[in-house]
Order: C-alpha cells, then structure tokens, then sequence
C-alpha cells in the first residue's frame, strides 16, 4: 500500500513537473526542500526583513522552505569558518569579499553560473560581481558596496579656505588636501584624523592607499601592488603628515575618531562613509536632551573623496559584501538552483534596494536601484551627489587572481603591512625601511617578477 | 578561628590593631576602585538612554540617568527573560555536574591508588593544554552533527560537564588531606565511597563551594560554544544574544550594558549565597611526612 | 606470624578494592574526557598531517609543522607570548596572595565584603571590559591613562600603540584585571592553616615575615602549584586581548601564538596548520609544566 502511494506521488510529481515544462518552456520543481542562511546583522533588524522577504518569496515557491539561522556582527566569521571546517556549512553565507579566497580554499565555494536563474545574471553591475571573482570563477552574488573614503566638518573646511560643493563633485588633489589640513590644525584641532589603531590599520591601508593610486592588492596584471612606487608615495606622505602634527602621532582607535568629529577636534575623518550622515546627525539631535557625546558641537557632515596624488588614477575603496552559496553533505545539483532562486532574489528588487539603502548606498543591480527610486534618504544633496560619484570610482579587483594569490596577499597585510603601518604611525619606523620590509616578503612569497616595483599610473 | 594566628592580636595595644587594620583596609579599597573600574563603567551606562550609538562614550556617567535601557532590553525580544534562563540551565547543570564528578576524579586521582592513575592524571592536563580553537570544529562535528544535539541544553552542558581544571583544583586540595584519616577509615571497615561521602565531603566545603562559583561564573561567561551549538533565538544564552545588539554600524550600548548588567546578577547573588562556605576553614596544602 | 599474613592479606584485598574504586570514582570524568576532549585531541593531531578540507583532505606528512617552523612570525609570537606568561602569571600570583593575606586579619562580615569586591569583576564579560580597557589606554588626551598624567604634569604616552609599552599595557590589563578567582582559592588555603601552627611560632617569638616565610608559603604550595600551572596554561593560550585590543602590533610586539592560530583556523581556513600550531603549542605548555612540577620540588604530594 506504502510503496503503491509512494509511486503515485512520483508519478504525480514527474507529471506536474512535464506540464510546467511544457507551459513555460522551463523546469519548476514543485519538490519540498529547505534552504538554510546565516544571517548577520548587516543592517538593524536584518533577520526581521528578511522573515518579510521570505514570506514574499513563499507565495513563488511555497515548496522552498527557508531557515534564518541569525548571527553576530563580530564573531561571524569563525563561527562561519568553523560551521564550513565541519562539513555543516550553511547553504547561504553573507561575506565582506575579501575574504573570499578562504571559502574557495577550503573547497566549499561554488561556481554559480551553472545554478543561476536563467537571464537573472545580467541584472548584476557587471563591475561589481568581479569582487566575487576568483580564477575567473563567480562565487556569489552582491548586496552591496561600501564606499569608505573620509568625512568632515563643513564649517571647518570652509574656514580652512576648502571649497566644499567642489570637491565633492570633482575629488581634490593631495597638495590641497595638504594645504587644508594644515590650515585646519589648530591647538585644539587636528586636520585629520583616521582610525589606525589595532584591527583599524587595515581599513587605512586600504582606503587611504586610494591617495596613492592603489586601488587593490593586485594590479591588472595581476601583479602585487604594494611593492610599487605608489606604496613608497604612500608611507612617505603618511611619514610626512604625521611628522608635521597635522595628525596625531599615535594610533587612534575607532570610536575616538567620530567623538573628536562631533566634539569639533578634528576637521577631517577616516574612515567615513555616507551613513555617518545619520550618526552625526543623530548626535547634533542629542545635544538638546543631554543623549549626545559629552562636549558635542553642531557639526555639519561632509562625506569626502579621498585625495589623489600626482600622475595616478583617482578610485574609492569600495567593500563588497555579497551572499555565497555554500558546499555542504546536502549539496546536490537540484538543491543548488532552490538555493539560487532565493539568494538571487535577496540581493536584488526590493530586498537589495532595503539593505543598500539602509547603510546610504545605492544598490549594485538594476532591479534594485529602480526600487530605490521611490525611496528617499535623510541625506544631503551633496552628500548624495559624493557618494554617486565615489560609487562611480569603486575598482573591482582584476579578474584572475588565484585563491592562492588572494590568501598570500590577506598574509602579508596581516602580518607584515599592519604592524609596520602601527610601528610607522608611532614613529618607530620609516617609510622606506617599510617598504624595504614588504618589497622582501612579498618577493620570497610571490617570486619578484610578480611584485609590481614601478609606478602604477 | 583559623589563620588568625598569623597576625599578631595586639592584645595590649587595641589601638594598635585598629590602625593597622585601618591602613590595610584603605590600601583594599583603593586597588578595590581600579579592579571594579569596568564594573562601575557597565552598571552606570546601563541607566544611560536607549539610543543607538555610533561611537565610544569617554566617561563615566550618563549626563541622563533613565531607566529606560532596562525596558529596552526586556523588549528587544520576546525572548529576552528565556535567554536568562537558558543560561541559568547551562551554568547550573554544568555546575552541579562539575561538583559530583569533578571532585570524585579529583580525590581518586589525589588518594586512591590504581594502575594507570599518573598517566591518566596526565592524559587530562594535557587535554587542558590544547587551545580551544582547534577542538571547537571535531566538537561541533561530534555534538551537532553525529549526536544531533543543535539546540538542546544537553548541547550546552556536555563539553563542559567535567573539565580537567576543576579535577586538578580538587585534587590539590584533597592531596592535602592527611592520609592517615582515610587509612583509619579502611582500618574501620569503610569503603571508599563511606569515605568520600562522610569524611572527604564535608571537610571541603570550600574547596566545592569555589568550585562551583569559578564555574557558574566561567559557564555564565561563556561565548563561542554557546553560539556554535545555538541556531534559533529560543535557545540563546545571554552571551550569545548581547552580542546581537551590535551591527554592522551601530551599537545599543546601554541596553547592552543594562542586558550585561542583569546577567550578571545572578552571579552575585550565588556569590553571596555561598559566602559562609568561602569562611569555613578547611585543613589544605599539607606536607608529606 | 599468622597474623601478619592475615594483616598483608587483608592489604592486597584493600588495594583491589582499592582499584576498582578508583576507576568507579573517575569513570564519569573519564568518559566526558574521552569523548569531548580525547577526542577533538587525536582529531587535532590528524589533521595537523593534513591539508585539512572539509571534503577530501590530503596527507602532507609534515608539511605544515615545517611551515609553522620556518615561520619567522611564529617565533616572534613565541616570544611574546613567553614574555606576556612570565611578567603576567608570578606577578598576579604575588598580587592575588597579598590581598588574600590582607584580607585575612578582618572580621567575618568585612572579609566578606572584601572578597566580593575583588570576586566581582570576574562577572564582566571581555566584551565590556576590553570596552573600558580601549578607553583607559586611549593615545589621544581622552584616554583615562593618559588624563591621568596630564593632571600630574607627565607627557601623555601611546600606550597600546607604541612597541615600547603595548606589551607592558597588556600585562598591566591583566594584573589588574583578572585576580578574583586566585584571591578566593588562596583565601580558602589560607583559612585551612591550622592556628596551632601560629601559636607555636609565636611562643617561639616569631615575626610576621617569618611565619609567612616558614608557615604559610610551604603549606600554600600545593595552591600556589596549581595557581601557577593553571596560570601559564590560560596564559599560554591567550589571544583576546590581542584580538580586540591591539590586532598584534604594533610591529607584531604583542602578536600571540594564540593569535595565529585563531586567524589560521578561523580566518584563511588554513585548519591543518593551525592543528600543528595548536600541537606545538601544547608540547611547550606541557614542557614548561613538567619543568613547574619538578622545580616545585618533591616535598609536595601530588
């Protein structure tokens, strides 16, 4: 009885499937499968919107049964990582994409094209799927992409003779950001002042690496760009700004650099992004009801390109974060397109317009900026103008980089780069001893004929 | 009372004493003040607004004292008191376990002897050597994926149920027990769990009694586990879910602080509870011969 | 005659007994042992042969101790990780018996209060006290640290970033954080000393140090043995501090071998060298406590 109910349904199955196949030229499987998703708080009540999103998506597939494993903003990453060693990866994973090489490593990233819907790809910024591009391979689809440059205070540059409207629509040049920022220091008042203490150097290698010309590790010919010329530019001016008292000569930390902007001690500040716009008006709000950062001023908030230096090519540091299909003992070919039907479908439309447009963003597909249309954000205009023009500057990484090349050169920043860059900031070392550092290991690792030593133009 | 000897009473000279216990006691607040620095920054910020916060607070005090942070944080989720008593769950079954078979093994190791009890002894010292990053992934494999325990308190409990540290404290302690009590003890006819359960036990309260705190409390504390074997917010601990309150840009740091500060209540009113037993002196550290 | 075999008759029977007790005693321990830490052990050493994938390892001998060796950063990281557990864990033991010696002398109630406001911190979680932590050793002027000695006229210092202090910063964190649960062990140790000690040495005219000297530190050294081994072990392993606080630098002064096998494990995916890493690690601690057992002497029963 068990076994002839059995076939009946198979039979049921196979035949509803043919009639779909019939009816739209394209196979609908009406099979039961549940996908499952580790979710970071990427923006404020993330899990919430996305239980919004997946009953949207049910009234498609109601057979595709989707289940939100919530996580933490800090500690995702080993829990992923360890979820990822035990076989038990989740079916879908949120990534900042540099770390991508790691899960491709490990042989559990997936090459989605065979998986994607149908025609669904070219929805997609081109541009931007290359930062989920390994060996030529794309491993997942894009949320969005931070744009993180520097901000400032709009009276203070406009007092240190900056012509704010200007260089928010056309960039400035390093000099004139020198000349500003020299104008700007006051006793009571930094020029600038850009989080590179601890785990922050990072960010600052990467962002303000931007002034010289670097754009990423590797450049289009896929050679290692931090043993170029640029990076001796880069440590040089860093040396020289520091040396000149036009920013701190210790490392500050992450939190300070926002307080000493809403507290009027500093003029410029890195890292900032466009959502600093809500921060800092959030806290001008609580200078009246006594919620606002101790010694708080009005302060009205620019978003900023980075400068650039001579004879190099302006971009902005830009970081995707995007959602990975993951191999786990589930995985199955079948699987993998229920698996690409909803992850195509929370990185764009309505879902992707949601998340980019909470952190200030502009959404990375098409689908999703036409949503985007009808939202409207709490943002100045020339902040919004800014931003559009640094999204506009965001460089993909080249395409073919190895997984390999990808984890040497997260290596090196971590272990050499980062410290020295603390060593340099502190005054313990100099630029051209750090660069000689870097020039030493990025040849033994890479072999010298991969290290780019000229200039990158 | 014991140890008391080891300061002279100034019996001529009360006066004597109340200085010096006068100048000992300020020299322990003072250090005191330093110690619980971290303590006073969490307890006064979880009376500071419920606002999102984008950077650190550089002082002490809230310039606006409410108690709204508190409702805040019973409000972030309808979860928000099963998260308390999920973690009462782990820490006290992880305890009471750690008390019964942590101090059996301790005293075997200490007093009984056996073929195999060195090397045994040995084997759990160096388990304690091994960092925990490397045993998190076959322990996930284990527990979540062969035992299938994802979301159970047996999940939470098990790993911990007998750690090697507490085996080692007790063991210090019992080895010093003199022998010659339990060897009278066998004279007399009594077995080794007589001996244990009305001799050994009630000699060391204290030890038991510290036993129990340093776990409870390390159990209370614990994070990366929890947060591995926990997938549905029903089943957080309260580590595991303070640390929702922070995303990608923003911080609720007093309800944080008000979550961090209520957690840590039941800490201090188990602390206090085992007080009298911290005051009970017991006969340790003795030398052989 | 008769009875004395009788005597060592009944002895061999006691020590059978004595046996299977003794296994009775630690089988619970045993089994939990054998399955959550033996276990994930034997697991560790395998896959430190390994390049470890989730699907489909492969065999590499000894390929990954040979890159951890060949590391020059993981020297550095042994290195200071050697210095972190020699400055931090004597130095805290002395602190921890201090206090408890001064809180001796008091009364019921206030050793009470006492031990409570040295056990509380141990409450906080790493998350709120790193928090403060960042704060005090700010480098800007709004560190507390750093307030501190502007109020006494002293040049400010960079305490977190600069190679001269990071480490001592770190060190200082941890004397001034972590004591609560050493103070209340060595409490319990110090009230189980028996009075009739004192009141011997104090007929025979004793002076404090003395009978700190002579009474209380040789009936202490089966605490302060456990004290110290627990210490290097937790020591050893640290990498928290270094995590939140300092991310290693500056120039990897503060980089902990804990560290590198968290970014190996948890963040390149490189499981296999992390195992190795994670071995290595072990077979210091356990050298530098076998050294700890012999020094402690064999006066001590264990």
């Amino acid at each position: 009885m068990k076994k002839l109910l059995a076939m009946l349904l198979a039979l049921t199955m196979v035949l509803s499937m043919s009639v779909f196949a019939l009816a739209d030229g394209e196979v609908i499987s009406d099979v039961e499968d549940t996908i499952t998703i580790l979710a970071p708080p990427i923006i404020t009540d993330y899990t919430t919107h996305l239980q919004g999103w997946i009953e949207e998506f049910n009234k498609m597939y109601p057979n595709l049964h989707i289940e939100v494993t919530p996580s933490s903003w800090d500690d995702n990453v080993s829990r992923l990582s360890t979820l990822c060693l035990s076989g038990d990866a989740p079916d879908i994973a949120n990534i900042e994409c540099q770390t991508l090489g790691t899960y491709v490593d490990m042989g559990v990233a997936i090459d989605i094209t065979d998986y994607m819907p149908e025609g669904r790809l070219e929805d997609y910024d081109e541009s931007v799927l290359g930062y989920m591009t390994l060996d030529d391979t794309l491993y997942g689809l894009p949320l969005y992409v931070s744009i993180q440059a520097m901000g400032g205070n709009k009276a203070m540059l406009e007092a240190a003779g900056v012509d704010v409207e200007k260089v928010q629509t056309e960039g400035w040049t390093y000099e004139e950001f020198l000349e500003a920022i020299e104008k700007g220091t006051t006793d009571d008042c930094f020029g600038f002042v850009f989080a590179n203490a601890g785990i922050t150097t990072t960010d600052f290698v990467h962002i303000f690496g931007s002034v010289a010309g670097l754009s990423n590790d590797f450049t289009a010919d896929l050679k290692y760009a931090y043993t170029s010329e640029n990076m001796l530019n880069l440590l040089k001016a860093i040396e020289e700004i520091i040396s000149s008292g036009y920013m701190p000569n210790y490392g500050v930390e992450a939190g300070t650099r926002l307080v000493m902007l809403e507290t009027g001690e500093c003029m410029i500040t890195g890292k900032a992004m466009p959502l600093f716009e809500s921060n800092v008006n959030t806290n001008n709000a609580g200078i009246a009801d006594g919620t606002a950062v101790e010694g708080s001023v009005e302060v009205e908030y620019v978003f900023l390109p980075c400068p650039i230096m001579e004879g190099a090519t302006e971009t902005c540091y830009g970081m995707a974060n995007a959602f990975l299909p993951l191999r786990n003992k589930n995985t199955t070919d079948e699987h993998l397109k229920n698996v690409m039907l909803f992850l195509d479908y929370i990185c764009s439309g309505e879902p992707a317009a949601k998340t980019a447009g909470d952190c200030y963003l502009s959404a990375v597909c098409e689908s999703g900026r036409e949503a985007q249309a009808s939202m409207t954000l709490d943002q100045s205009e020339g902040n919004a103008a800014a931003a559009a023009r640094a999204v506009s500057l965001v460089v993909a990484p080249p395409s073919g980089v190895t997984g390999e090349q990808s984890g040497i050169a997260n290596t090196i920043m971590d272990e050499i780069i980062v410290p020295k860059m603390q060593a340099l900031i502190a005054g313990e070392t100099t630029a051209q001893e750090m660069y000689d550092t870097i020039c030493e290991e990025a040849f033994a690792q890479f072999g010298e004929e991969n290290c780019e030593t000229g200039f990158i133009s | 009372m014991a140890a008391k000897g080891l300061y002279s009473q100034h019996h001529h000279n009360p006066r004597m004493r109340l200085v010096r216990n006068l100048v000992l006691a300020l020299i322990l607040l003072s250090f005191a003040g330093v110690v619980l620095f971290p303590l006073v920054y969490m307890v006064s910020w979880s009376f500071g607004p419920n606002v999102k916060m984008s950077s650190s607070l550089y002082t002490v005090f809230p310039r606006k004292w409410t108690l709204d942070s508190y409702k805040a944080f019973f409000d972030f989720s309808p979860y928000s008191l099963r998260w308390l008593l999920n973690t009462f769950i782990m820490a006290a079954g992880t305890t009471v376990s750690n008390v019964i078979f942590a101090s059996m093994a301790g005293y075997a190791f200490a007093k009984v002897r056996f073929p195999g009890n060195k090397f045994l002894f040995f084997l759990i010292l160096v388990a304690m050597m091994i960092p925990y990053q490397v045993t998190q992934v076959p322990l996930y494999i284990l527990l979540v994926n062969k035992f299938n325990m994802s979301n159970t308190y047996a999940a939470l409990i098990l790993p911990g149920c007998v750690t090697s540290y507490n085996i080692f404290l007790s063991k210090q302690f019992f080895s010093g027990i003199p022998t010659a009590l339990i060897e009278n003890a066998k004279v007399e006819g009594a077995n080794q769990f007589r001996i244990f359960w009305s001799i050994i036990l009630p000699m060391s309260k204290t030890v038991l009694a510290v036993m129990a705190i340093n776990t409870f409390v390390g159990n209370w504390n614990t994070f990366f586990w929890p947060f591995l074997a926990t997938t549905q917010d029903s089943m957080y601990t309260i580590q595991v879910a303070l640390k929702t309150f922070k995303d990608a840009s923003w911080t609720l740091l007093s309800p944080m602080m008000a979550g961090a500060t209520i957690s840590a209540l039941p800490m201090f009113i188990l602390f206090f509870t085992l007080q009298k037993y911290f005051l009970e002196g017991v006969t340790v550290g003795a030398v052989k011969g | 005659m008769e009875q004395q075999r009788t005597i060592r008759k009944r002895g061999k029977l006691r020590i059978r007994e004595d046996h299977i007790s003794g296994y009775l005693f630690i089988a619970v321990a045993m089994v939990v042992f054998l399955l959550f830490t033996i276990y994930p052990l034997i697991s560790a050493v395998i896959t430190s042969f390994q390049n470890y994938k989730p699907f489909g390892s492969t065999w590499v001998k000894l390929d990954n101790y040979e890159t951890a060796l060949s590391n020059k950063l993981f020297w550095k990281a042994c290195r200071n990780t050697l210095v972190y557990t020699a400055l931090t864990v004597p130095l805290s033991l002395v602190i921890a018996f201090i206090v408890a010696l001064m809180i001796l002398p008091f009364r019921r109630g206030t050793q009470s209060f006492f031990k409570s406001l040295y056990y509380i911190p141990a409450v906080a979680s790493a998350v709120v006290t790193s928090m403060v932590w960042l704060w005090i050793y700010d480098s800007s002027d709004a560190g507390l640290f750093n307030q501190l000695l502007t109020f006494f006229h002293l040049p400010t210092q960079q305490w977190l970033t600069s190679s001269k202090t990071a480490m001592l910063s770190l060190v200082l964190m941890a004397l001034l954080g972590g004591n609560g649960s050493s103070i209340i062990i060595y409490i319990a140790a110090l009230m189980g000393i028996d009075n009739t000690y004192f009141e011997a040495a104090e007929v025979d005219g004793a002076t404090f140090w003395q009978k700190v000297r002579y009474i209380v530190l040789p009936l202490c050294k089966p605490t302060t043995l456990f004290l110290f081994i627990t210490g290097i072990i937790n020591s050893f392993q640290v990498f928290i501090n270094a995590y939140m606080m300092t991310g290693g630098g500056p120039d990897n002064n503060t980089t902990m071998i804990g560290l590198l096998i968290f970014n190996n494990a948890f963040k390149y995916g490189k499981y296999g060298l992390a195992c190795a890493q994670a071995i290595l690690l072990t077979i210091l601690i356990a050298a530098m406590t076998a050294i700890q057992f012999k020094v402690a002497g064999s006066d001590v029963e264990y």
